[in-house]
């Protein structure tokens, strides 16, 4: 088994990625090039569903932070859902819980963007 | 003071490949240190952060040069000791403002952040001609 899987789907025009497994400075890659490729798309409402995201670094959090303020230049946002409860404290330890919008539910962060105008 | 000798140490090539095992090692060492999961976890990821640390800025990504990890087991605690050629990782002492980070579309910085945040103590210093990256946890006591 790969120690890391990403796939997504667009859901109601949001593009929903799925993080699988351990994410480190090791397998970054892939997940800032699927992040580059829904930009290069112009899909700009994202939702990082990670429940069945058991471990992060710091690389990977950075892969959010360096590409948030783009996507929110253009009308989108970076939400994140159905975080376990270590990977959660993992992005609290940083202090990004108190700068993204964090959500319990994947639905419920879809359904946030209802209310953000899109610019593509 | 760290003792003499640790109680366990391993070298490892500076490839990212290997991080998931360090992670795995020091999450078992520190758990039979008495640490809880939880708490093993998060040491495992500062020694992750700071061998990650390593291989991107020391050895600038080159998957040849050595790093040695050694564990100390302390009363109340674990001490641990990364070492390592090449260059001094840049420490900047000052508060990590992720919005600054943001606007900067920054995607580094976090891990010391996380280091310090986790750790009690780290400290980067030169040993017998080696750098070094000095870590130390305490339990917390109820």
């Amino acid at each position: 088994m790969k120690n890391f899987q990403i796939r997504s789907k667009i859901v109601n025009g949001v593009a929903v990625l799925y993080l699988k497994g351990h994410l480190d400075a090791h397998q970054v890659a892939r997940f800032e090039k699927e992040i580059v490729r829904l930009i290069r798309d112009s899909n700009f409402k994202i939702v990082i569903n990670g429940q069945e995201l058991n471990y992060i670094t710091s690389a990977g959090m950075g892969i959010i932070m360096g590409y948030i303020d783009e996507v929110r230049e253009k009308g989108g946002d970076i939400k994140l859902c159905s975080l376990g409860e270590r990977v959660y404290e993992t992005f609290d330890l940083v202090g990004f819980t108190e700068i993204y919008d964090f959500v319990t539910d994947e639905q419920v962060a879809i359904e946030k963007f209802s209310h953000v105008p899109s610019q593509s | 003071m760290f003792p003499p000798n640790p109680d366990f140490s391993i070298t490892i090539l500076s490839q990212t490949q290997l991080l998931k095992m360090v992670v795995e090692l020091t999450r078992h060492i520190t758990t039979l240190f008495n640490f809880s999961a939880p708490e093993a976890q998060k040491i495992s990821l500062a020694i992750d952060e700071a061998v990650t640390n390593v291989i991107k800025h020391s050895y600038s990504n080159n998957s040849d040069q050595k790093i040695t990890i050694e564990y100390f087991l302390a009363p109340g605690g674990v001490k641990i000791r990364i070492f390592y050629q090449g260059l001094p990782p840049e420490i900047i002492d000052e508060e990590v403002n992720i919005g600054k980070m943001i606007k900067k579309k920054k995607k580094g910085g976090l891990g010391v952040k996380l280091m310090k945040t986790i750790m009690d103590s780290v400290e980067y210093k030169t040993i017998n001609g080696k750098n070094c990256c000095e870590m130390i946890k305490w339990q917390k006591t109820i």
